[in-house]
């Protein structure tokens, strides 16, 4: 999903950055006031565990890849949507300058997609789910499932306003091939939910911690 | 429940694992926003496979240039593989590096 330069016209692309800058304030601002430095491993590991995985492309039929994008699962260990914004930001950052993943320009709007929108709709749909009283790791796949398909659908409207792709055919191709990619985006998200529950339960935000099945105390 | 400094070795460890494999087993295939630009294009049906050389940027308006040092997770067509799990790797610890000093800076300006 990260979408490179020539896809979207300058002028369009200041705009997003400058609302990804604003969302990227806010996520410092939330940085300073909700981290302590016992999360320090957590984000090291995330930051670049995330990495890795996105390098990973696997097959989804259709003659299309796709990989974990991860703001979902940020937001949903870290208890804030703010978290994808922070750690999917300094991943983008390194993936447009140093590997050219992901354009210079396009990278507010990359962060937009893939931190902030996955980031909010991965933490508040898997808030809702599990308030709605669904286990933790099937409402976290379903949550990434839901950031991923959504980012989608947001990047297809960035291309059709930026004359890239036609509006309709674009919601349709992203939809359908990030349908499938988020797939993989569910079930690595509700996977290491549950390694990271098993392994370091108190480094995870409260809504991670009740109890569950294995009986993990928050 | 494993220490900190367990915790974090073993996430770099997994981390460089997967990173690894990925330059081995990483499907070649576009990504979905390649493929839906090879698709509009013309290049590829919504579900069919897609064209060994189709160039997914092709449909951009080619603005800006920027050349990166280590293009496509790699040092380049000369570096083959060995260049690639290099640039991959790379990529691992300095994201590592990031996120680790990143948080300590924030953390370390904690209001409270």
């Amino acid at each position: 999903m990260h979408i490179p330069d020539a896809f979207i016209p300058l002028w369009q692309s200041a705009i997003y950055w400058i609302v990804a800058l604003i969302f990227i304030a806010l996520a410092l601002r939330w940085a300073k006031n909700e981290l302590s430095e016992d999360k320090i491993p957590l984000i090291a590991v995330l930051a670049a565990g995330i990495f890795a995985i996105q390098a990973f492309n696997l097959p989804v039929a259709m003659g299309t890849s796709g990989h974990l994008v991860g703001g979902a699962l940020a937001a949903i260990v870290l208890g804030s949507p703010y978290a994808a914004v922070f750690i999917l930001t300094l991943v983008l950052i390194i993936q447009g300058i140093i590997f050219g993943d992901g354009g210079i320009t396009t990278m507010g709007v990359n962060i937009l997609n893939m931190g902030v929108i996955g980031g909010f709709v991965g933490y508040y749909g898997y808030t809702g789910l599990k308030s709605a009283g669904a286990n933790i790791y099937l409402s976290a796949g379903i949550a990434a499932w839901c950031a991923c398909f959504v980012a989608s659908l947001a990047a297809a409207v960035e291309m059709a306003v930026a004359g890239t792709f036609p509006l309709v055919p674009g919601l349709i191709a992203m939809g359908t091939y990030h349908a499938a990619i988020g797939i993989i985006e569910g079930i690595i998200t509700g996977a290491i939910i549950y390694f990271l529950v098993t392994s370091r339960p108190d480094l995870l935000a409260e809504e991670v911690q009740q109890p569950s099945a294995g009986g993990v105390s928050a | 429940m494993i220490d900190n400094k367990t915790f974090m070795i073993a996430g770099l460890v997994i981390a460089i694992i997967i990173g690894g494999l990925a330059v081995f087993l990483a499907s070649g295939d576009p990504d979905g926003l390649e493929s839906t630009a090879l698709f509009v294009q013309g290049d590829k049906t919504l579900t069919g496979p897609s064209p060994e050389d189709g160039d997914p940027e092709a449909i951009g308006a080619g603005t800006f240039e920027y050349e990166a040092p280590l293009p496509d997770y790699s040092t380049g067509e000369e570096g083959g593989k060995a260049g690639e799990i290099l640039a991959v790797f790379a990529g691992i610890v300095i994201m590592f590096i990031l996120g680790f000093g990143a948080t300590k800076l924030v953390a370390s300006k904690k209001t409270t």
